[in-house]
């Protein structure tokens, strides 16, 4: 009997704090590729780090450290957030398409990748569409620029030929920026010389 | 706490002033998936939220109690919105050129699935998570964030 007024106690002692506190829950899951990132919960009475998967942590407010963290059974990361796990949007699909060198002629074997991004496009409407340039570190800053841009603009256009609405697409350049393999200053790389269309 | 949202919509107005029309056609989210009904508040009017919209910076997303929303962003970042949810896009700039990078997302109320993109890629500490009781740094993951 003792032991079932202890648990009352309990539980409505959680549920009160619950109630009052607008409890803050942070749960660290796997990556749909399986790997586990990193993140840092922090205010100003402190900071946790978490990094393995279903990690979890509370912070009730700015003035309380957040809670060491526990690691949290899968079917308590469901009963959270079930909802929003089953409706995350699915990837967006990138596509990569190479040049001709110094030009904005596509190699024919992206050509034939056309008809397929049309496809793709159709069945992921309503969307929209990122036509981006990338091109490698070799030679001027500017000047790759300025071809990456050249290239997405061609590109855009070859979409628009084939029935692609031109509101729903975006061209912008990144030149070197961003590029798909990381490569130190002046160098030609193949893989990085492209433009991106993304469909989300 | 209405001071601090009046001055916090204030700041963000003398912010985003002047750099606002060279950053409008930048394209920032779309609406990919609904349930239910949520709507946006942008520039001070609400607005039906549909799929294929676009979501701007400042804009505050919120869904009603059966709302469930599905946003994906020009750099990749897919979120998903549970019910009864506010979502704030405090800040969302993605210009690897200019080397131009943030991404801050305030969460007032409701569950949220945050997995990250690019810009976690190329400079992490440019995302930030924004919770009434702290603020999450994110290094390229997946983040579930409730507030109760």
């Amino acid at each position: 009997m003792r032991v079932w007024v202890y648990l009352w106690c309990c539980v409505a002692a959680m549920s009160l704090m619950v109630a009052c506190g607008h409890k803050n829950i942070i749960v660290l899951v796997p990556d749909p590729d399986g790997s586990v990132g990193q993140v840092s919960v922090s205010n100003d009475a402190g900071t946790v780090d978490m990094n393995r998967a279903n990690q979890s942590t509370s912070v009730r407010d700015r003035t309380t450290a957040p809670a060491a963290p526990a690691e949290l059974k899968p079917e308590q990361v469901q009963e959270l957030f079930g909802r929003v796990l089953s409706n995350v949007p699915p990837p967006p699909i990138h596509f990569f398409l190479y040049f001709k060198s110094d030009s904005v002629q596509l190699l024919p074997a992206s050509v034939k990748l056309l008809p397929e991004i049309v496809d793709t496009i159709q069945q992921r409407a309503p969307t929209r569409i990122s036509v981006v340039g990338h091109s490698d570190t070799r030679g001027d800053k500017a000047y790759n620029l300025d071809l990456s841009t050249r290239r997405a603009t061609a590109v855009k256009q070859q979409l628009v030929d084939r029935g692609v609405d031109d509101t729903v697409m975006d061209v912008s350049s990144h030149g070197e920026e961003n590029p798909l393999v990381k490569t130190a200053d002046n160098v030609a790389n193949t893989k990085n010389r492209r433009v991106e269309v993304i469909v989300r | 706490m209405r001071l601090t949202i009046v001055n916090l919509f204030c700041l963000a107005l003398i912010l985003i002033g002047p750099g606002a029309s060279a950053a409008a056609d930048a394209f920032v989210g779309v609406v990919k998936t609904l349930e239910g009904v949520a709507v946006i508040t942008r520039n001070g009017e609400t607005i039906a939220l549909g799929t294929g919209m676009e979501i701007q910076r400042a804009d505050v997303v919120k869904t009603d109690r059966n709302g469930c929303v599905g946003l994906v962003f020009s750099d990749d970042t897919r979120i998903s919105m549970g019910p009864n949810t506010e979502l704030a896009v405090n800040d969302y700039l993605f210009e690897p050129v200019e080397k131009k990078l943030s991404f801050v997302l305030r969460l007032i109320r409701g569950t949220v699935s945050f997995l990250s993109g690019q810009i976690a890629k190329l400079s992490p500490e440019s995302v930030q998570l924004v919770m009434p009781a702290a603020t999450i740094g994110v290094r390229g993951t997946h983040v579930l964030i409730k507030v109760d």
